[in-house]
């Protein structure tokens, strides 16, 4: 019985050839990685919930810009899930995160001393839209007790960390008076808040939630269908996405770090062309100064609502 | 347990299932069709500007590289671990037979741990140790793969002729080397059989991990998903068919010249030169990656785990409503994979491709696109298949099930019809010549050859399908899958692994339920499979396997 003695050796020279090579590799890694930071790189992470496919391919020009006012080496890390990037930042391999409220929430109570530095223009007066497929029955009303009529419906969230198209909905639900297990069947967490819309366009669920801004953005476009869906309720202003940084920063990059990134946000002017394209990708008309005490709110509503432990 | 008490369960199963799911009202909805229909009309015209296919075309390699890379680890994994969770390894160990059987369990019980968490859950764990690194999405595909791969070289090894074996340990060779010379040539046409299936699952596996910051078509589609560019989702899942459908090539040919009907492992160059191929992709990976497996024993790992651990135990739970779930969860996969295994039954004998039939154009040309439709169901991710669901069906567990059940349906197909193909054609000839018509010859003389085959992919199939589960969440079907995201949302560790407990536990009942079932339908089969084992090259191997 002759077996693999033979016309297998190609495969015996392939493996040594990797061993060595893999051996190679891990001696040259293990050079360069042991070093203590010569030249610390700033990581930068941006999740935002319009379009964020546009920004993750053309990040270079936030990171390039970054990169000339700060004089340090930028890197940008694309993570497209919240969940994910509150935990890269927990364990400091994003130095820089564009957080939805409640994940900047997370962040700065998983991170002490990690601190709000920027947020948008239309951040300090964020709305979520209620909407509700005609079919439905579900008329538009003007206050928060309005949300009752969802009740016996079927109803969608966006993701499951959304400010705006889960925890402040959910909180207005709750003010109303009404359980999840007030829907009919299960809340559904579509994802996304343009899933959102499209889902409730097409019955699939009877009403939805989602955020202001990619409402207002889908109604521009043309590219929702007011014949079958519309808008039931806006919600009160809330403090929404900010920018924070952590508290590391200062001793890595030098003291005062922090400032100087506050400052170079603050400064893209909507004047200036290549400003302004950074300011889009972020769907902001200029970026302004934000605290910590914004969010207290957030943090509230996120420990009663569980998100928040 | 007999044929007729195992048909009775499995309808009872069904019927408790189906009771369970079904909602209230209706579950069409028609609303959603011009949804559906806009989504396939993108399909004509895909994204396919330079730049954009610069971006589909990185992230394929980056895909291909985690696969490649997850492939060899679970496989050294698999090595390491089947020898230890076999029973010939303990029963050599010269033990009493009551010490190492308990032992024997005890390691095949610790198997079922990384098998009951799903790569993307692995992912998120992987990553609050690790960080942001590539590693995590190798460990992520490796690990559990790595169990699984521990559990049935097990059985290969144990499924194997033990003479050479007890010959070398009766003349005084260690349990190790007598492993190696005795044991582990004669399996080895069949660990090598299964390791290419486990690539092309890896691969799978790869293009779901991207929302870990593992990047490649995972990550690209998550984006292009969240605002719904269609034409953007069309060109990211042909790069997947493309590089889903080199793979299952790939595996296909390795499989049929290792373990076929026709196989002559020993003799075959081209398997060689096939295994070389896929060996090069190592070192290549490894550079694409840039991987730096020091991080494993920085001191961060370590804090990190350390404080991992603290957080996540003890587990804390509201057991009741844990139960419920599961059942829920139970419910919904059982649904998932009887309906994926009646339909991948139909569709594999309309796909497969037998040697010598006399077959028309237009069934060669039905084959032809019944293989596509397959290669399509398993390449597009299941996030995405429950997304379109919900366009025409109303949000339950039904909605979740019928999602997990078309992209198995894929996946089985696809195995039951190598299982047609590979089967032995003369009790269907002599049928064929007596003037039976074709399609009866099949049903009397073909099917009743492969049925415990395709038994066993199914229940092999629904233990991977209970896994699943967690990543349907848009469709509303509740379930454990449903809290732990909440769970992971909200960084309740204690909660998590409460969870993670009760998916571990339903995959290790589901296990021993499908070995039971396994067990009855092959026993009636084997006294023919003792005759033709005399009969097969050495190495042949009886019993099909695939998770």
């Amino acid at each position: 019985m002759r077996l693999f003695t033979f016309h297998l050796a190609p495969v015996r020279h392939a493996l040594a050839l990797s061993v060595c090579l893999a051996i190679a590799l891990l001696t040259s890694a293990c050079g360069t990685s042991s070093a203590a930071e010569p030249d610390p790189v700033l990581r930068v992470g941006a999740i935002p919930d319009q379009d964020p496919e546009v920004l993750q391919r053309l990040n270079d020009k936030l990171t390039r810009h970054l990169a000339a006012e700060l004089d340090v080496k930028v890197e940008y890390v694309p993570v497209t899930d919240y969940t994910a990037a509150v935990t890269a930042f927990r364990v400091g391999d994003l130095d820089l995160v564009w957080f939805g409220g409640l994940t900047g929430v997370q962040a700065q109570l998983q991170v002490p001393d990690a601190e709000p530095i920027a947020q948008r223009d239309i951040d300090a007066v964020f709305r979520s839209v209620f909407i509700a497929n005609k079919a439905s029955g579900v008329e538009p009303f003007d206050d928060t007790a309005g949300l009752r009529a969802l009740a016996g419906h079927t109803f969608t969230f966006g993701s499951e960390t959304s400010t705006s198209g889960r925890l402040m909905p959910q909180f207005f639900l709750a003010e109303a008076g009404l359980a999840l297990t007030d829907f009919r069947g299960e809340a559904g967490f579509s994802g996304s808040h343009d899933s959102t819309v499209t889902l409730v366009e097409s019955a699939s669920y009877d009403a939805g939630v989602l955020n202001e801004q990619v409402w207002e953005d889908r109604l521009a476009d043309g590219s929702v269908d007011l014949e079958k869906v519309q808008e039931v309720w806006r919600t009160p202003t809330y403090h929404d996405y900010h920018w924070v940084a952590r508290p590391d920063v200062d001793e890595r990059f030098g003291d005062g770090f922090t400032d100087r990134i506050r400052d170079t946000l603050l400064a893209l002017d909507p004047a200036n062309r290549e400003d302004s394209e950074i300011l889009e990708l972020f769907g902001a008309t200029r970026f302004i100064p934000t605290e910590a005490s914004n969010y207290q709110d957030i943090e509230k509503i996120g420990r009663e609502v569980g998100l928040v432990r | 347990m007999s044929r007729r008490a195992t048909t009775l369960l499995v309808v009872v199963v069904l019927a408790a299932a189906l009771a369970s799911v079904a909602g209230d009202g209706d579950l069409l909805n028609t609303g959603g069709v011009p949804a559906l229909r806009e989504f396939f009309a993108a399909a004509l015209h895909p994204r396919v500007d330079r730049a954009f296919l610069q971006v589909v075309g990185d992230a394929a390699l980056t895909t291909l590289a985690y696969a490649v890379l997850g492939t060899v680890l679970s496989i050294a994994l698999g090595l390491v671990g089947g020898v230890l969770v076999s029973q010939t390894w303990w029963r050599a160990s010269g033990a009493l037979p009551r010490t190492w059987v308990s032992r024997w369990l005890a390691t095949r019980a610790l198997m079922a741990v990384p098998r009951g968490v799903h790569e993307v859950v692995w992912g998120l764990v992987l990553l609050s140790v690790l960080g942001l690194d590539p590693l995590v999405a190798v460990l992520a595909i490796g690990l559990p793969f790595g169990a699984v791969c521990s559990k049935v070289f097990s059985e290969i090894l144990d499924e194997t002729p033990r003479a050479p074996f007890e010959a070398l340990r009766a003349s005084g060779a260690g349990r190790l080397a007598a492993l190696l010379y005795g044991l582990a040539p004669l399996a080895l046409p069949d660990l090598l059989s299964y390791s290419a299936y486990r690539f092309e699952c890896a691969i799978r596996s790869a293009a779901i991990l991207g929302i870990v910051g593992a990047g490649g078509l995972g990550f690209q589609l998550a984006l292009s998903f969240q605002s719904l560019r269609y034409d953007e989702i069309w060109t990211l899942l042909a790069a997947l068919v493309v590089l889903c459908g080199a793979t299952d090539g790939w595996s296909s040919a390795v499989r049929r010249r290792c373990t076929g009907s026709r196989a002559r492992p020993e003799r075959d160059r081209v398997l060689g030169w096939l295994i070389v191929a896929a060996v090069a992709l190592v070192p290549v990976s490894v550079v694409l990656l840039r991987l730096d497996p020091t991080v494993l024993v920085q001191d961060r790992a370590r804090d990190l785990t350390v404080t991992l651990a603290q957080q996540a135990w003890p587990p804390e739970a509201d057991w009741g409503v844990l139960v419920s779930l599961s059942l829920d969860t139970l419910m919904m996969s059982v649904i998932a994979a009887a309906l994926s295994f009646a339909g991948a039954v139909l569709l594999a004998v309309l796909a497969a491709r037998p040697a010598d039939d006399g077959r028309t154009v237009a069934r060669r040309v039905l084959g032809w696109c019944t293989r596509q439709a397959l290669l399509f169901f398993r390449a597009v991710p299941s996030p995405v298949w429950a997304l379109l669901v919900l366009f025409v069906w109303f949000p339950g567990p039904l909605a979740g099930a019928l999602a997990l059940a078309l992209y198995n349906v894929g996946i089985l197909g696809r195995l039951m019809a190598e299982a047609v193909e590979d089967l032995d054609r003369r009790p269907q000839r002599a049928l064929l010549a007596a003037g039976v018509s074709p399609a009866r010859a099949f049903l009397y003389a073909g099917l009743p050859t492969v049925w415990h085959r395709f038994v066993a992919y199914g229940m092999y199939r629904w233990e991977v399908i209970v896994r699943e589960t967690v990543v349907v969440g848009v469709v509303g079907a509740g379930g454990l899958g449903r809290l732990l995201a909440e769970q992971t949302a909200s960084f309740h560790y204690a909660g998590a692994s409460a969870t993670l407990l009760a998916l571990i536990a339903l995959t290790f009942l589901v296990d021993l339920t499908s070995a039971a079932v396994r067990r009855s339908g092959s026993a009636r089969l084997s006294s023919r499979a003792v005759r033709s084992r005399s009969e097969r090259a050495p190495g042949y191997r009886r019993s099909p396997r695939t998770l």
